[in-house]
């Protein structure tokens, strides 16, 4: 218990410099003293005598992106790592039931029809939630032997089957004006994230996350397999449902104004194993602190690094493919 | 607390495997079960444990269906040792003891102190204390099987449900389980156990049941049950029974292959 | 102009094998990447490889285009005379999003495919390939902005209306040169930065040097995002428009136009508050590109009114209804004038 909590302790401060560090950087010349005194004001009410500017950028541009950037790490950790519990698999992400291919249809759909902003991000949760509902009404229509194998499986038929209606309503998009819309989206990026996103997906990756929390114990007990977890008390069928449930909603919460985003769901959970072992309790949160850090990091990176922003989705697969060769050369214990 | 099967017919959905069982199994007393391979020793197993639903008759424990009642209930008065696995995870041996604390705790709860107590208390009775602190999927055989031991004990149950505990245990480990059944009952719960080694059955079951084929060919005390008709209806092979004595005194039944080397 | 080895007129004799079965006089011309082939002396019956193609085609000989690239939309079809607006889909051949099938190209029986845009290898590649697996010829025009008005000569050539090619040919160079002349007039301080916003957030946008930004560099305006580099379109989030500060900003996108006057974030812009917000026109087609064909002339005069009001100052009505006129055969009706000049003035409140 000392190791996990001092991996906690680690991992919040971390995340606290990164959060600092975030704020000081950025695209509009803003020094560390303007930032300094945007803070103040903020905190305490004062007058700082700089343009409206600084504290439109501080406050009004780079506070969203950064929340945005925590809620959506966090959220992609805790659902990969609630994921490879229930599936008891290492290469399970939480993309694994539809989720992301039910909201990148829905978001190519809204862009297709040319509709709105927030009806592009409504569509994107919708569908991501029908996708795995949709999943889960296959698989629960099959009884088979291992209602695990046919859960996966149904997801996966349905992730293909909606990235082939993806790429039909690519190739009928507009290729001058739609198109590039598309594609930036199915990139993912946090470039054009506002206060408005925020505020809409705070509650329910909130909530999500809550419910994994309070179902800590029985996600762990959970994971030693149908028949055991049923032997010792616990409602399998019932306990997976409202985890996908939750891990779905934070999933499609995130992704309807992130885009599509991998790894983070993969990899973050890994290195939480490897720190705190596999007991949820204390996965849970070293997971959220890591996933939180981890995309945090990588954005203030895509926004920076370059002169052009650089897709999320693109740069997350660039830092954390190497990092994922990594852990499997390192740390095969993990597994055995 | 007594946990009775009624007629049992017992399989999956399109593939049936038993019929007819009828057994009851009281605190206490230990059962064993026998029967050649694929003859429905865990299917049995599974359906008195309600994880999977009879094709007919009835289970009841203490004359309640079931059926009837909660996946908690039922945890808190039969505890399941299955065989020991490899896992996926690697939890520590404490942490896989404590889970079988799971049907005691409340609603979102994990683990009290209370319940860590009992459970280095069962970690303790086992003989397990020295290995709490180690990965469970790199321990011998033997010391996972004692460790799903130590759960089960955790889990405060009554009733205690073991499928071929001493499978792919060596010597030393088969003994030293069956002694930790022995000292089970005698604390009073009550063990049903699933066995391919009728001596097994001689040195510690009150009571003997055969399976053959899904049915129950013979029920009743070990002496009763384990005759040499019986054990070649059984397994196909012709052994003989004799009576032995221990240096302390006591005699025991063994069983012994016709057939062996002249000595 | 990019020179190319040319192709033996045998081998370009051999393509054509399969359309030598039609007997007619055939004249070997050359298009803009030295390729040459072997067109009809008479030229009826034109297949547009793609929208700037279509567009081009159209405006010297509309009878002789065989087909749309892609459909008509409806709020398109009121600029064109309803025979025009009729014409089949016949899909498209190059560009992103190729349609067409190739069977329904030869199917049209068209005497020349011609392509107009971008002249680099794959294009050059690939007309070489239709063109070996139909036997109809197909030329590929430079669609470079200063080009244009040679284009509409050539082109007026190929399709037998030297006339009519000449006439486009003066027209737009006259646009090009009035423009031009207006601008030099204007002192450089008083040049503005422009920041061109694609898509319903406003944030992509085009770097220096790509096709989409040509018009605006015409103007003599500068693409704030051409500081970033050469290329092509790129994503780039509000902090850095903040950056840069433009003094005016231009779009097509009408999710973004209406939006970018309400929303917190863009407000602290100097262009957000002078109202030097533009919209594009964009039917028939867009103003600036969508596609970048001789559709980006009228949208010059456009910007010049947007961006420098002393400098072209008169009314954008008679310019746009001729353009109109020429272009889509068909005079706007006033109501549609209105329509269409009204994004020119910056908006006030």
């Amino acid at each position: 218990m000392r190791r996990t909590g001092l991996a906690i302790a680690g991992a919040i401060a971390l995340l606290a410099a990164l959060v600092v560090g975030a704020f000081a950087v950025g695209r509009y010349p803003v020094s560390p003293g303007e930032l300094v005194a945007v803070m103040q004001s903020k905190l305490f009410g004062t007058a700082h005598g700089l343009p409206a500017t600084v504290e439109t950028v501080v406050f009004g541009i780079r506070g969203p992106r950064i929340l945005a950037a925590l809620l959506v790490g966090a959220a992609l950790a805790a659902s990969g790592a609630a994921y490879q519990g229930l599936f008891r698999n290492p290469l399970v992400s939480p993309d694994i039931l539809g989720v992301s291919a039910g909201a990148a249809f829905g978001a190519v759909l809204g862009i297709f029809l040319s509709l709105d902003v927030w009806a592009i991000q409504g569509l994107a949760f919708v569908f991501g939630l029908a996708a795995v509902a949709a999943a889960y009404a296959i698989a629960a229509s099959l009884r088979g032997h291992d209602p695990i194998l046919v859960l996966v499986l149904a997801g996966v038929v349905l992730g293909a089957l909606l990235g082939a209606c993806i790429a039909l309503v690519k190739y009928l998009a507009d290729p001058y004006n739609q198109l590039p819309a598309i594609t930036y989206w199915l990139l993912g990026s946090l470039a054009a994230t506002n206060p408005g996103d925020v505020r809409s997906t705070l509650l329910p990756v909130l909530a999500g996350l809550v419910v994994l929390w309070l179902l800590r114990w029985r996600i762990t007990v959970l994971s030693l397999g149908d028949e055991e977890a049923a032997s010792l008390g616990i409602r399998a069928g019932r306990i997976r449902a409202i985890v996908i449930t939750a891990a779905t909603l934070v999933t499609a919460a995130v992704v309807s104004i992130s885009g599509i985003i991998g790894w983070i769901g993969l990899i973050v959970p890994h290195v939480a194993r490897l720190l705190v072992g596999p007991d949820f309790r204390r996965l849970l949160p070293v997971a959220v602190l890591l996933g939180a850090g981890f995309l945090l990091g990588v954005d203030t990176l895509a926004r920076t690094a370059a002169r052009i922003e650089i897709p999320l989705g693109v740069l997350t697969a660039f830092v954390g493919t190497p990092l994922f060769l990594w852990l499997l050369a390192t740390a095969r214990r993990s597994w055995q | 607390m007594k946990l009775e099967a009624h007629a049992l017919a017992f399989g999956y959905r399109r593939h049936p495997v038993g019929r007819d069982v009828s057994l009851a199994l009281a605190a206490g007393e230990i059962m064993c079960l026998l029967g050649p391979n694929g003859g429905g020793k865990t299917t049995l197993f599974r359906t008195l444990l309600g994880l999977l639903p009879p094709q007919g008759g009835t289970v009841t424990l203490d004359g309640a269906d079931l059926r009837a009642l909660p996946r908690r209930e039922v945890a808190k008065r039969i505890a399941y040792v299955p065989q020991a696995h490899i896992g996926y995870f690697p939890f520590t041996v404490r942490d896989v003891v404590l889970m079988g604390r799971t049907a005691h705790l409340a609603a979102f709860a994990g683990p009290s102190r209370r319940d860590r107590e009992l459970a280095e208390e069962a970690l303790a009775r086992l003989g397990l204390a020295r290995l709490a602190g180690s990965i469970y999927t790199q321990i011998s055989g033997g010391e996972r099987q004692l460790t799903l031991i130590a759960r089960a004990l955790a889990q405060a149950a009554p009733l205690l449900v073991m499928d071929e505990p001493t499978a792919s245990l060596d010597f030393g480990n088969q003994v030293r389980v069956l002694d930790q059944v022995t000292a089970l009952a005698r604390s009073g719960i009550g063990v049903l156990l699933s066995t391919h080694d009728p001596d097994q059955a001689f040195q510690c079951a009150d009571r003997v049941a055969l399976l053959r084929g899904g049915e129950l060919m013979a029920h009743g005390s070990p002496g009763e049950v384990l005759t040499r008709e019986h054990l070649r209806e059984l397994y196909g092979v012709d052994v003989e029974v004799a009576e032995a004595s221990l240096s302390d005194g006591t005699r025991r039944r063994v069983c012994l292959p016709a057939g062996g080397v002249p000595g | 102009m990019r020179s190319r080895r040319a192709f033996l007129a045998g081998a370009a004799a051999f393509a054509l094998g399969p359309s030598l079965t039609r007997a007619q006089a055939t004249r070997t011309v050359a298009d803009d990447t030295g390729r040459r082939a072997e067109v009809p002396a008479k030229v009826t019956r034109v297949y547009a490889a793609g929208p700037p193609a279509s567009m081009l085609v159209f405006a010297l000989a509309p009878e002789k285009l065989l087909g749309w690239t892609s459909p008509v939309r409806p709020e398109e079809r009121p600029f064109f005379p309803a025979k025009y607006a009729d014409l089949p889909t016949l899909g498209r051949l190059t560009g992103r999003g190729n349609t067409a099938n190739v069977e329904v190209v030869l199917a049209a029986k068209p005497d020349l495919i011609v392509d107009y845009g971008s002249v680099r290898e794959t294009f050059v590649s690939l007309a070489e390939r239709v063109q070996a697996q139909t036997g109809i010829p197909y030329l590929l025009l430079d669609g470079a902005f200063d080009r244009i008005p040679q284009t509409l000569r050539r082109l007026g050539e190929i399709l037998g209306e030297p006339a009519g090619g000449e006439d486009w040919a003066r027209y737009a160079q006259g646009i090009l040169d009035d423009v031009a002349a207006r601008v030099a007039k204007v002192p450089p301080e008083r040049r503005p930065r422009v920041y061109y916003g694609r898509g319903p957030r406003g944030l992509d946008t085009g770097l220096g040097g790509s096709i989409n930004m040509e018009s605006i560099e015409r103007i003599g305006a500068t693409n704030v995002a051409a500081a970033l580099g050469k290329g092509g379109l790129v994503q780039v989030s509000v902090e850095q428009v903040l950056a840069w500060n433009p003094d005016a900003i231009v779009t097509i996108d009408r999710t973004f136009y209406a939006s970018v006057w309400r929303d917190p974030l863009w407000q602290n812009l100097k262009a957000v508050h002078a109202g030097r917000v533009y919209l594009s026109p964009n039917v028939p087609y867009g103003w600036i590109d969508f596609p970048p064909s001789i559709n980006r002339l009228v949208g010059l005069r456009w910007l010049g009114r947007c961006l420098y009001p002393e400098a072209f100052g008169e009314d954008l009505r008679p310019f746009v209804r001729e353009f109109y006129t020429r272009a889509y055969h068909q005079t706007p009706t006033p109501e549609q004038l209105d329509a269409l000049v009204q994004t020119a003035e910056p908006r006030r409140g």
